[in-house]
C-alpha cells in the first residue's frame, strides 16, 4: 500500500471520534438553523420582517452575514453560514496542527520518519485527511439542509461553501505549522487567522449597502479580504455562483503545495520562526510557587488573547459610527432603523453591545484554556513531579484557577478599554466610554463560570474535562445566538451563563444575575479544589 | 529508640486495581531508616504504581501504605515534607530552562542548597540555560536528579534514576546516592541494572505481578542462588544426576556441568569426593541468575486480570 495512504489511514484512526463530533456538531447547527427558519418563519411576511430588521441592524450584519432575500434557504444561509464556516476553519486548524507540529513536539514524527517514507509523506497524509474531512463535512451539511426541506442544488452549494472554507484553513494551518515552532503557537496563529477572517467579513458586511427592497445587503470591500466572505458570495439559494468556491479551493491548493515544499526544505522539529532555545540559569523568585508556575505557563497565551480582545474592542468602538455614517446615505433605511431603535445613539449602542458580547465569549475561552492546562500537566506527566512536593493538590488547582480567572478578567478588561478608547476618539455619541468599559466588565461573572465548570470537570472526570469545557462554551454560544431563533424554552436558554449577564449599555446592569454567576463560579471552584484530593492522579 | 527503628516505608497487603487490571496484588514492603533499598522487577510488575501510592498520588484499592508513619493519601503534604522524587518518565515544561525547572521543583520543597546545586550542575556537566524542550532524555534525567539531590531529604524515591545516563554520569549519580546514604537518608531505588543494585543497595525487594517475591539483604539473596560446578571426571554422569541437590546436569564428553543449591553444597561435595575428579571449577552464586529466574517466569495460577 502507498505510504501516504497508510499514514492517512493511521491519522484517520486517531481522529475518528473527534472528527465525527466536529462534523456532526457543525452539520447539526446548520440543520437546526434550517429547521428553525422553516418552522418559526414559515410565512413569507415573517421572513420579510426578519430580514428587514437584519438589514437595518449592523450588529446583526456583523455577527451573521448578509441578508439575501426571503427565500427559506437564503434566510437559513444568512443565519447559519458564518458560524458553521468559523467552526469548519477551527476543525481544520486543530486537525492539521495535531498531526504535524504536535507530532513533532511529542517525538511521534521521529518514529514515523524513521520508516521508509518520504519526508513530506505525513504532511501529505494530513492534507488528504483534512480534504476528506471537509468533503464529508460539506456532504453532511448539505444532507442536513436537504432533510430540513431546502432545495437540493442550493443545499449542496451551501455545504460546499462551508467545506471550501474548511479546506482553505486546512492549508493555512499546514503552512503555519511549518513556520511556528510549537503546536501551541501554531494553533494560536492559525485560529487567529480564522478569527480575523470572521472579523473582516463582519466589518465588510456591517458596512454593506442595502438595496431598495431593504431585504438584501451587498458587502463592502473588507469582506473580500476574508475567505469566509468569499464563501458567502456563493449565494447558494438565490443567484448561485460557484466561482468563489473554485477560487477558495485553488488558493487552498497553492498554499498546501507551498506547505509541502516548506516541509521538504526543513529539518524535523525545526521551524521557520525560530524558538528561543536558552533561558535563565536560575529561576526568578516568581517561579517558586504553584501560582507562579501557572502564571509563567499561561502568560504568553494570555498575551495572545489580549491582542484578540483589543482588536475586537477597537472594532466595536470604531465601526459603530462608521456604519451610522454609511447608512445616512440611505434615507429609507434610516427611517426603518429609527423605528426599530429610536435615537441616533441607540444604534451605536446596539452595535457596541453585540460586539462586547463576543468579547465575553473570548474571555470565557481564555479562561477555559488556562484551566485546561491542569489536564495537560497531568497527561504529560508533569503533575506527578509537582505533586511529589509538600504542597497540596488544592493549591495546585487553586493557583491555576486564579490564573484562569485573571485571564478572563484581563480579556474582558482589554476589550472594554479598547472599545472605550476607540469610542471616545471617534466621538460617536451613544453611551460614554465609562459605560462601555463597564459593559465589558459586566460579562466577567458569567465568563468565569466556564473555567470553574472546566476545573470541576477536571476534578471529577478528568478525561472529559476538555470536551466539557469547550462543549459548555459551544452550547452557551448556540443558546445565546440561536436560542430565540430556534424558539427554545426560556428555562433552557437560561442555562447559558451569558443569559444572566447584562447586555449593557442597552440593558441596565442587573446585579442579581452577576451575583448569581459569581456565586456559581466560586462554588464550582471550591468544590473542584476539594474534590481533586479525592481521586487518583491519572495519565 | 523505638522511633529510630520504625520503618520509613511500610506497606502491608497493598492492592491496586486499575479497572479490571491488577497492578498490585498484595505487596508487603518495608524499608528501615538509613537503608538503600533496591526495588526490582520486570516491566509492568508494579514498581511505579507502588511509588505513586507512596507519594499519595493514587489511592490503594486495599491495604495500607505508610511513609514516616503517615498515610500519604490522607496527608500528602506532611508525608512529602522530607521526600525527594525522581519519576520514571521525566517530562518538563518545554519553555522553562533547565535551571528554572530545578529551582521550581526544589523551591516547592523549600529551596535548594545553593552550594550543592552548583556542585551538582558542575559534576553532572549540565547546562541549566537550555530550554527543557531541547534536552535529550539523559539531560532531562540529570535535571531531575539535580532537583532531587540539591536539597537534603530524609527519603529519596528514585524510579529507574540512571536510565539514559552515560557511564560517567552514572558514577556521579552513584556517588550522590552514597553521599545521602552516609548522611543518614533512606533511599528506595527502583532499577533494572544489576551492577547498580549490587553496588548501592543494602537490601533488595523483588516484585513480580504486583507482589513481593523475594526480600532481603544481598547476602541472603545470594544464598537463594545456586553454585555452578564444572568438573572433569571418569565417573558415570548418570550416577551423579541421581544425587540430591544437583540440577541442570549437562554432559559433554568427560566434562560435566551442573548447579547445586546452597543448602545442598555439603552433600554435593561429599558426592564429588568419591567421583574421581581430575579438574573442578565452581562459580559463585550470581544475583543475575536469581533475577533472571524471577523476571522470566510467570508464577503459576497468577493472572494479570482481576476476575
Amino acid at each position: 500500500m502507498n505510504t501516504v495512504v497508510r499514514l492517512t489511514l493511521l491519522q484517520t484512526r486517531r481522529d475518528r471520534a473527534e472528527l465525527t463530533a466536529w462534523i456532526l456538531g457543525i452539520a447539526g447547527l446548520g440543520y437546526a438553523a434550517a429547521a428553525a427558519v422553516t418552522t418559526q418563519f414559515g410565512g413569507a411576511t415573517d421572513r420579510a420582517a426578519l430580514m428587514t430588521v437584519a438589514a437595518a441592524s449592523p450588529a446583526f450584519l456583523f455577527l451573521r452575514g448578509l441578508p439575501d432575500g426571503i427565500d427559506i434557504g437564503a434566510v437559513t444561509f444568512f443565519q447559519g453560514y458564518s458560524f458553521t464556516a468559523v467552526l469548519a476553519g477551527l476543525m481544520s486548524t486543530f486537525l492539521v496542527t495535531r498531526h504535524t507540529r504536535d507530532d513533532e513536539d511529542q517525538g511521534r514524527a521521529e518514529l514515523v520518519g524513521s520508516t521508509p517514507v518520504n519526508r513530506a509523506a505525513p504532511l501529505q497524509a494530513t492534507l488528504a485527511l483534512g480534504a476528506g474531512a471537509n468533503m464529508v463535512l460539506a456532504a453532511v451539511v448539505a444532507a442536513g439542509f436537504m432533510s430540513a426541506g431546502l432545495p437540493t442544488s442550493g443545499s449542496v452549494l451551501a455545504g460546499a461553501a462551508v467545506g471550501a472554507v474548511g479546506l482553505f484553513f486546512m492549508s493555512v494551518a499546514a503552512l503555519i505549522a511549518q513556520i511556528m515552532p510549537t503546536a501551541r503557537s501554531a494553533n494560536g496563529v492559525a485560529a487567529a487567522a480564522v478569527g480575523a477572517a470572521y472579523l473582516a467579513r463582519g466589518v465588510g458586511d456591517a458596512l454593506g449597502t442595502a438595496d431598495a427592497s431593504l431585504l438584501r445587503v451587498m458587502a463592502a470591500w473588507p469582506s473580500l479580504l476574508s475567505p469566509i466572505g468569499w464563501g458567502q458570495r456563493v449565494r447558494p439559494f438565490t443567484e448561485a455562483d460557484p466561482l468563489p468556491l473554485v477560487a477558495l479551493t485553488a488558493v487552498g491548493v497553492v498554499l498546501a503545495v507551498l506547505a509541502v515544499a516548506l516541509r521538504k526544505g526543513r529539518d524535523l522539529g525545526d521551524s521557520y520562526v525560530a524558538a528561543k532555545d536558552s533561558g535563565p540559569a536560575q529561576a526568578g523568585s516568581g517561579l517558586r510557587s504553584m501560582l507562579g508556575l501557572s502564571w509563567r505557563l499561561h502568560r504568553g497565551t494570555l498575551a495572545g488573547w489580549c491582542v484578540a480582545a483589543a482588536a475586537l474592542g477597537a472594532v466595536a468602538g470604531t465601526l459603530g459610527p462608521l456604519v451610522r455614517d454609511a447608512l445616512s446615505g440611505n434615507p429609507s433605511l434610516m427611517e426603518l432603523m429609527a423605528r426599530i431603535v429610536p435615537g441616533d445613539a441607540g444604534m451605536v449602542d446596539l452595535f457596541t453591545t453585540a460586539l462586547l458580547g463576543i468579547a465575553g465569549i473570548l474571555a470565557a475561552a481564555a479562561g477555559i484554556q488556562a484551566a485546561l492546562k491542569l489536564r495537560a500537566e497531568e497527561v504529560e506527566g508533569r503533575a506527578e513531579q509537582l505533586l511529589a512536593v509538600p504542597a497540596s493538590r488544592s493549591r495546585w488547582v487553586t493557583g491555576n484557577l486564579v490564573v484562569a480567572a485573571l485571564s478572563t478578567t484581563a480579556v474582558a478588561t482589554v476589550a472594554g478599554t479598547a472599545a472605550a478608547v476607540a469610542l471616545s476618539l471617534t466621538q460617536a455619541g451613544g453611551s460614554g466610554p465609562g459605560a462601555v468599559f463597564a459593559a465589558a466588565l459586566a460579562h466577567i461573572p458569567a465568563a468565569i463560570v466556564f473555567p470553574a465548570i472546566t476545573v470541576l470537570a477536571f476534578a471529577l472526570i478528568p478525561r472529559w474535562s476538555s470536551s466539557i469545557g469547550w462543549g459548555a462554551l459551544g452550547a452557551a454560544l448556540v443558546l445565546g445566538q440561536f436560542g430565540e431563533l430556534l424558539g427554545l424554552p426560556a428555562w433552557l436558554q437560561d442555562l447559558s451563563p451569558f443569559r444572566h449577564s447584562s447586555a449593557m449599555p442597552v440593558e441596565a446592569f442587573n446585579p442579581g444575575g452577576a451575583l448569581l454567576m459569581a456565586a456559581i463560579a466560586i462554588t464550582g471552584s471550591a468544590a473542584a479544589a476539594y474534590l481533586i484530593r479525592q481521586r487518583d492522579l491519572t495519565a | 529508640m523505638q522511633a529510630e527503628s520504625s520503618p520509613v516505608i511500610h506497606t502491608t497487603q497493598l492492592v491496586k486495581n486499575f479497572g479490571r487490571t491488577a497492578a498490585l496484588t498484595g505487596l508487603d514492603l518495608s524499608v528501615t531508616p538509613g537503608e538503600v533499598h533496591g526495588f526490582l522487577g520486570p516491566n509492568g510488575a508494579g514498581k511505579s504504581t507502588t511509588l505513586r501510592i507512596l507519594l499519595g498520588l493514587i489511592r490503594p484499592t486495599s491495604g495500607t501504605a505508610r511513609v514516616f508513619g503517615i498515610d500519604p493519601w490522607v496527608e500528602p503534604v506532611r508525608a512529602h515534607k522530607d521526600v525527594a522524587y525522581v519519576p520514571g518518565d521525566v517530562t518538563f515544561w518545554p519553555n522553562l530552562s533547565g535551571g528554572e525547572v530545578i529551582d521550581l521543583l526544589s523551591g516547592l520543597r523549600g529551596g535548594a542548597d545553593q552550594r550543592l546545586r552548583a556542585q551538582l550542575i558542575d559534576e553532572f556537566d549540565f547546562d541549566p540555560r537550555k530550554k527543557a524542550r531541547t534536552y535529550s532524555k539523559g539531560n532531562r534525567q540529570k535535571a531531575a536528579l539535580i532537583a532531587a539531590f540539591c536539597r537534603p531529604a530524609r527519603l529519596y524515591l528514585l524510579d529507574e534514576p540512571s536510565s539514559g545516563l552515560d557511564p560517567v554520569m552514572d558514577a556521579v549519580f552513584r556517588q550522590h546516592v552514597r553521599r545521602v546514604s552516609a548522611e543518614g537518608a533512606t533511599v528506595l531505588l527502583s532499577s533494572h541494572i544489576l551492577a547498580e543494585v549490587e553496588q548501592l543497595c543494602d537490601k533488595v525487594t523483588i516484585i513480580r505481578s504486583g507482589t513481593a517475591v523475594e526480600s532481603g539483604t544481598l547476602a541472603e539473596l545470594r544464598h537463594l542462588t545456586r553454585t555452578r560446578f564444572r568438573i572433569t571426571t571418569e565417573a558415570n554422569p548418570e550416577a551423579l544426576a541421581a544425587w540430591p541437590g544437583i540440577h541442570e546436569l549437562r554432559v559433554d564428553g568427560n566434562t560435566i556441568e551442573f548447579d547445586a543449591d546452597g543448602a545442598d553444597l555439603g552433600s554435593v561435595l561429599d558426592a564429588l569426593a568419591s567421583a574421581h575428579i581430575s579438574g573442578i571449577t565452581a562459580t559463585p552464586p550470581s544475583l543475575e541468575e536469581l533475577f533472571m529466574r524471577h523476571y522470566n517466569q510467570q508464577p503459576a495460577g497468577q493472572n494479570h486480570q482481576v476476575l
